[in-house]
């Protein structure tokens, strides 16, 4: 088993207050459009937690496959960034859209008054602009659009629930043949793989050296992942993290040719000369399962025989 | 304050450090295929007009050989291109096709004798990779360009021709239709760009082009909207877009959508414009290169002139 340095200086990041009952939850769609019917599911379930819920009028609402025009998607999480009663954002769901806005939003306010945002997917753009320029903490967590009434008993729905009230998960999950034994700490960042190239080079991308990278994708074709992939390593975000989680890369596709790798031996691949540890498989992602993490937090991964994530004290 | 000393510093940038020699009669080209595989047979179009315009050809191991999508094994598409950009002989290497695999070999080449001794590098789409390395790395002009696999469908038309020019060392000079989104202006620069997926593709890493003061192409093929809105955003929020000299959009062709899915809402000329609304500089949209038709060869990394008015677009290589 390798054992990577203990780390030093974790740079200070700032953690928003952990909820309270009765706290006010907004929630919004920065990006694509949903079903109204399904976020007052999942608001319904919130409430079931103990917390209030606001729904925004981006919800249900729709122009093209956005759930609104730019200015009103932009607009309305502004205001929910702002308002000091709303205590933690829920997005109603990815799809595409956060990019275009990213950078209309003022986070003056939400500076001063942290609050807890949660999603994943197209929401990797925030959440990584979060860290990189403001150094907060947000949670990669399933969005309304996953918490139906079938899974919101679920665990990993819980896992949400757990996190905004103050909680450290630890999770374990099972081994798999690619890994490479060993453990580490670090804070982790990343997210959706896709997402996470869109930000190379600008403000938002985020410094992965000496962190834990944690990386998920649904329905890339192989070769474009492992183009991506590629492009990873030749910015030179692989090289100095302290180890490496892999979500779900589900929903692939491929052309013609059938590519000759599987997407973890494709990332398997890009980081077969270094020496972190590497877990496959954590249940996280464009799947059923997708257990909520800390982007911004301090964590520890052991992988060996059965692996664990663990948020540190 | 330091506007003197950058623009100093951004003068080495305007020249290229060297020019490949101009292919004369009786030269040898070699065909190779660091990307995606390409049957033997669609090569003998390319083969034709080589020899038919008075070049020697010369096949690499890669043509006509497969592995999975690819020419062969990363070790034996780079092996092919090395040899190809070592061999003196070789004066121009034309790409059998693109694909996809370029990127996973590019770091794996040795440039020094080309470096010593260039020669023309011929190809578009995935070779988009070669042609960023070329220019970030060595700023030597490389030529963008329709390859074997294009010539398989008509090796005598206008847009194989200008290969033949481009190869002799013609300037070349394109006018382009008016189209209703055009800026209208000239300037000068370096041209640069290519396939834009793999522009971005190239962000953060060495092969990334400065494109300050440049006339940047960009053109793609069978992406969804969605994508390419995505990587503008990402080349304008990388501060990629905001100081070109100007900008030629090529084909975006064959894109892609879900039935399911509402439209995007905008057609690509807007997703474009949008990206450089707020700048001044000359845009023309409609410029015959990509994956279409007309696909005319373009000297990336040699000097321009971009000029357009209200009668349509002109691209000259100085």
């Amino acid at each position: 088993m390798k054992q990577s340095n203990p780390r030093h200086g974790r740079k200070h990041w700032i953690e928003p207050p952990f909820l309270k009952p009765g706290d006010r939850i907004a929630v919004t769609c920065p990006a694509s459009k949903m079903d109204r019917q399904v976020a007052e599911t999942a608001a319904s379930i919130i409430e079931g937690w103990g917390f209030r819920v606001l729904l925004g009028d981006t919800v249900g609402a729709q122009y093209h496959n956005f759930s609104a025009p730019d200015e009103q998607r932009c607009s309305e999480l502004q205001h929910m960034l702002d308002e000091d009663s709303i205590r933690a954002v829920i997005f109603g769901r990815g799809g595409y859209g956060m990019l275009r806005i990213i950078d209309k939003l003022d986070f003056s306010r939400l500076r001063r008054k942290p609050k807890w945002i949660c999603g994943y997917s197209d929401i990797t753009a925030l959440h990584n602009h979060l860290g990189t320029c403001l150094g907060m903490e947000s949670f990669h967590s399933v969005m309304c659009s996953g918490i139906t009434s079938e899974t919101g008993g679920d665990p990993y729905v819980d896992s949400l629930r757990r996190s905004l009230t103050g909680e450290r998960m630890a999770y374990s999950f099972s081994a798999h043949p690619l890994n490479r034994t060993g453990t580490a700490s670090g804070t982790l960042v990343g997210g959706n793989l896709s997402l996470l190239v869109s930000l190379a080079g600008t403000i938002s991308q985020p410094d992965t050296r000496g962190k834990i990278l944690f990386l998920e994708d649904v329905g890339e074709y192989r070769y474009a992942v492992d183009r991506m992939m590629i492009q990873l390593q030749r910015a030179g975000w692989l090289q100095g993290i302290s180890a490496l989680v892999v979500g779900g890369f589900t929903d692939y596709r491929e052309t013609e040719e059938p590519f000759g790798q599987t997407e973890y031996e494709i990332i398997q691949d890009k980081v077969s000369e270094l020496d972190f540890p590497v877990a496959f498989g954590f249940p996280a992602g464009h799947q059923r399962e997708n257990y909520t993490l800390k982007m911004g937090g301090d964590y520890t991964v052991v992988v060996g025989e059965t692996c664990m994530l663990k948020e540190n004290e | 304050m330091n506007d003197h000393r950058i623009k100093a510093v951004r003068m080495i940038d305007t020249v290229p450090t060297l020019i490949p020699p101009y292919l004369r009669p009786g030269d040898l080209v070699g065909i190779t295929c660091p990307a995606g595989y390409l049957c033997l047979e669609d090569t003998q179009n390319a083969v034709e007009a080589l020899e038919k315009w008075g070049y020697r050809v010369k096949l690499g191991k890669t043509v006509g050989a497969q592995y999975y999508g690819y020419s062969g094994t990363d070790a034996e598409r780079a092996a092919d291109f090395q040899d190809m950009l070592d061999d003196p002989q070789i004066k121009a290497i034309l790409f059998g096709r693109g694909g996809y695999g370029t990127v996973r070999i590019i770091d794996s080449l040795d440039f020094n004798r080309f470096y010593r001794d260039p020669k023309w590098l011929c190809g578009y789409s995935d070779i988009t990779v070669v042609h960023s390395f070329v220019q970030s790395q060595l700023h030597i002009p490389t030529l963008h360009c329709e390859m074997c696999i294009d010539l398989k469908y008509g090796n005598a038309d206008a847009s194989a021709d200008t290969i033949r020019r481009a190869l002799r060392g013609d300037k070349l000079s394109y006018s382009v239709d008016v189209h209703p989104m055009n800026r209208l202006g000239s300037c000068e620069g370096l041209l640069v760009g290519g396939n834009l997926s793999l522009l971005a593709a190239m962000i953060g890493s060495s092969s990334d082009i400065d494109m300050d003061g440049k006339i940047l192409f960009i053109e793609d093929v069978h992406e969804y909207l969605y994508r390419l809105d995505e990587m503008l955003w990402t080349l304008g929020r990388a501060g990629k877009l905001d100081r070109l000299a100007g900008l030629v959009v090529g084909g975006f062709t064959r894109l892609k959508y879900d039935p399911e899915d509402p439209p995007f809402g905008q057609e690509i000329d807007e997703i474009i414009f949008d990206q450089v609304r707020a700048a001044r500089f000359p845009v023309c949209f409609g410029f015959p290169a990509g994956h279409q038709f007309d696909n005319f060869s373009l000297r990336l990394g040699m000097p321009h002139r971009l000029l357009v008015t209200a009668k349509g677009g002109l691209l000259q290589e100085r």
